[in-house]
């Protein structure tokens, strides 16, 4: 190996480790019997995931964020999916314009477009309602959803659709069961994405969530400001499992969706 | 034909639920804030003529541009070194670097903020090691000033650089490089002259994605940045939830609105130049 390879992958290295350490060391803080969040802890505990599970003022919001996840996950599926089916397959002028358009929240400011659910929602009373928490994500969540599914159609086979029409399924049968199917895996990435980035939003929260609606990350948004609270540490530990969790499933999907690909 | 036709335009209608749901609940609040900025309650720029005059926001500008440079300019210089490694590096080394980037990609913002401010505190990992080292004679302030900051946002910046650049640099044509190479050209050369200039178009998309967001970035430079880090995204949070000055708040999330659009359409026009250029063949 030359030395510029050398110095390559010690930069990659350290990079990694900067990438990583403060996830691993916020794991390990997290299990520390002592509220002075030492790291390495000197004596370790799970005293602080027992107090989140245990205490209403934190796991309350954390069902909360669940609420308003699962229902932005199933709404923004289903929409941004149907965008992009309509984008790819569809024939009309203006698609490529219209695509930016559905992806553009991805660009704009979050604050921006939190500011302006502000406005929104305080002009029709919503303010500190979930029902606000979920149409703001779903705005942010759809992007995703479109972008994901648009590239899996993209490599799929519109003669297989055709196919399917010429021998007679009308247009829904020929998308619930050939377009769809031939994208599943691709959707249900979408759709865990999408449910992380529900789940995770903080800036949305903070301009329309109130002491009634206050999700996980707004509690602890809250907490980082005023106080230190070692709980904090572990319910880090428990999103950075949540963002494995989420990985890992898209991943075993990728890897259905590659051996469907093969056996047919 | 004509049922083919038909069944094209069916499936163009897909759009329409997510279109109408735009509409109502994207561009309408946008307009909102449009509104806020420019009625009192009849129509007025006196907030914009404010806010251009007024020198603590006019220094909100300059710090979110200063701090959103900066941070595009660190993570290209981290980012390219590392995507060049990635896109030469066997296909097993590249799995695992990518599902260490990936796993912190995936993480949530405020946890990785969260966890800075953990590592770098007075009493915290970093100051710990160095003092007990030997580096430092007593704890540096390593937070609530510009290197917080950036420290913060570069972690979660890089990634968006770095896909940008893998992407276009996967698809060279390594056999030009080994051309180069086999007619004399030293390594040095061979990437000066044949690799850099074919792998900037992963650079321009790379800075323009990581700049596009830090400038918009609101977690990071509030919790890690101190009063000299006050950008537009904190300056509107804190016109909302502190002086109650809606009409600002709006002005100003115009104003950011405004860079984000201009610097999004100018690079449209001209990346759509290049495909005009080069996409017949893609």
């Amino acid at each position: 190996m030359s030395a510029g390879r050398i110095a390559l992958w010690l930069l990659a290295g350290l990079l990694m480790v900067f990438l990583i350490a403060p996830i691993v060391v916020i794991v390990i803080t997290s299990f520390n019997a002592t509220p002075y969040m030492e790291f390495p802890p000197r004596t370790v505990s799970l005293r602080w995931y027992l107090n989140f599970f245990t205490s209403p003022h934190w796991y309350q919001t954390a069902l909360l964020s669940l609420r308003v996840a699962v229902f932005t996950m199933i709404v923004a599926t289903v929409l941004g999916t149907a965008a992009a089916i309509g984008i790819v397959r569809g024939r009309f002028p203006g698609r490529r314009t219209l695509e930016a358009f559905f992806v553009s929240p991805m660009v704009v400011p979050i604050v921006v477009i939190a500011l302006g659910f502000y406005f929104l929602f305080s002009g029709y009373r919503l303010l500190n309602t979930s029902l606000a928490l979920f149409l703001g994500h779903t705005v942010i969540a759809t992007p995703l959803v479109v972008v994901i599914v648009r590239a899996a159609l993209q490599t799929t086979n519109p003669a297989m659709e055709f196919a399917a029409r010429s021998l007679g399924a009308d247009f829904w049968r020929s998308l619930w069961y050939v377009t769809l199917p031939s994208v599943k895996a691709a959707i249900g990435s979408a759709a865990a994405f999408a449910f992380l980035v529900s789940f995770d939003d903080v800036v949305i929260a903070i301009f329309v969530a109130g002491p009634d609606s206050t999700t996980l990350p707004k509690r602890m948004w809250e907490t980082i400001r005023f106080e230190i609270d070692p709980t904090l540490t572990a319910i880090s530990s428990l999103l950075t499992m949540l963002a494995i969790i989420v990985l890992l499933a898209v991943e075993l999907l990728r890897r259905s969706s590659a051996s469907d690909r093969i056996e047919s | 034909m004509q049922s083919t036709r038909f069944w094209r335009s069916r499936e163009g209608a897909l759009v329409l639920p997510a279109l109408l749901f735009y509409l109502l609940v994207y561009v309408y609040p946008l307009a909102r804030i449009a509104g806020w900025s420019l009625f009192d309650p009849d129509f007025t720029l006196k907030f914009y003529r404010e806010a251009l005059a007024e020198p603590a926001y006019f220094k909100a500008l300059r710090n979110t541009l200063e701090i959103s440079v900066l941070v595009t300019l660190i993570a290209l210089a981290l980012g390219y070194p590392l995507a060049y490694l990635m896109t030469t590096t066997s296909a097993r080394a590249r799995r695992v670097l990518t599902v260490l980037i990936l796993i912190p990609f995936w993480t949530s913002v405020l946890v990785r903020t969260f966890a800075w401010l953990v590592i770098l505190g007075q009493n915290g990992l970093v100051n710990r090691s160095l003092v007990a080292l030997g580096w430092f004679d007593a704890p540096h302030k390593l937070l609530f000033n510009m290197f917080g900051v950036q420290v913060g946002m570069v972690q979660v910046l890089l990634p968006f650089m770095v896909f940008p650049l893998y992407g276009v640099m996967s698809r060279i044509d390594m056999n030009i490089v080994r051309v180069a190479r086999s007619l004399g050209a030293g390594p040095y050369k061979v990437f000066v002259h044949v690799f850099l200039p074919l792998s900037l178009p992963g650079v321009a998309a790379g800075c323009i994605l990581v700049f596009l967001l830090a400038i918009g970035f609101y977690v990071t430079p509030a919790l890690l940045g101190g009063p000299g880090q006050i950008t537009l995204a904190t300056m509107i949070d804190m016109m909302i939830t502190t002086f109650l000055n809606f009409g600002f708040a709006a002005t100003l999330g115009i104003i950011l609105l405004v860079v984000v659009a201009g610097i999004f359409a100018l690079v449209s026009a001209v990346m759509g130049v290049n495909r005009i250029v080069g996409g017949e063949s893609a």
